[in-house]
């Protein structure tokens, strides 16, 4: 079954594509570090009228739970706050593009973390995006 | 050194808004200046202009080290004493280079340092200038550096 990107379904379906990659649960087994968020920026046409995050709450290669809410909670939680436009977000999944490259491109800003982190786990950050490509997802556009 | 916080002496300059390399850099030198007192002296030594171009993603931006201070640019600006270009993810290899506990020098035996220099010899990663500019890159190596 199809979930809307992004949607409190889709954050569920998530959180099951992220436990079921066991490339994941390998890359992400040393990461303490707590929650990420995955804010789209508010758009009108697709009817998100602001600012929404899917909070993936993983830790130790396991996705404890994902979470969708709006942004500005998100923002006050999650010690990793990643933000985009709808559109790079939906590219970044359908062609599982490389994060550290579309961040380098600025496409999508890490706007909240800890960067020297982040990049000690360029890997599991990978194959976190990587797992948002099993769920099956219906674009807003 | 004076007083002004590393905040305000890391500047990005305008037409960066886009440039995620440049913020991303900027984010990295300011985190590992505030988190490794051990790595000011570096900052502090550094003067001259590095580029730095991801070849993938087709970004590049030039820091400019002015002693203590730094302003980063997008592009290539002016003549670089350093360019490294190699693709993002090696880029960001670059940042992961162990370095030893006497002197802070580049690991050799550490398995990031072995991968850039892997991949050096193979052209993926390139450094124009580095043999001209030795301390220039060392420092610069050990600023970048997460470790």
């Amino acid at each position: 079954m199809e979930h809307a990107f992004p949607s409190q379904p889709w954050a569920k379906a998530y959180e099951a594509a992220i436990n079921g990659n066991p490339s994941y649960v390998t890359a992400g087994k040393d990461w303490t570090h707590g929650a990420v968020a995955m804010v789209v920026k508010a758009d009108l046409s697709i009817d998100i009228a602001q600012d929404m995050a899917v909070v993936v709450d993983v830790n130790a290669g396991h996705c404890r739970a994902a979470t969708y809410m709006p942004a500005e909670e998100a923002r006050k939680t999650a010690p990793f706050v990643i933000e985009g436009p709808y559109d790079n977000w939906k590219k970044l999944i359908v062609e599982n593009l490389d994060p550290i490259k579309t961040l380098m491109q600025g496409k999508l800003k890490l706007t909240k973390g800890h960067l020297p982190t982040i990049i000690r786990y360029v890997e599991s950050s990978k194959q976190l995006l990587a797992s948002a490509q099993n769920v099956a997802t219906r674009f807003l556009r | 050194m004076g007083t002004l916080a590393y905040e305000n002496r890391i500047e990005l300059a305008q037409g960066t808004e886009n440039n995620g390399l440049a913020g991303m850099v900027a984010a990295l030198i300011l985190q590992n200046l505030n988190d490794k007192p051990q790595k000011r002296d570096d900052f502090a030594k550094l003067r001259g202009r590095v580029a730095i171009v991801a070849e993938d993603a087709r970004v590049a931006m030039t820091l400019d080290f002015a002693g203590n201070m730094l302003t980063l640019h997008d592009g290539i600006v002016g003549v670089p004493d350093v360019t490294v270009r190699a693709n993002s993810d090696d880029i960001i290899q670059l940042s992961l280079v162990e370095l030893t506990q006497r002197f802070a020098l580049p690991n050799l035996r550490g398995e990031a340092m072995k991968q850039v220099m892997h991949k050096s010899h193979t052209g993926q990663i390139r450094v124009f200038g580095a043999l001209a500019n030795l301390a220039m890159v060392l420092r610069l190596t050990r600023l970048l550096s997460v470790n």
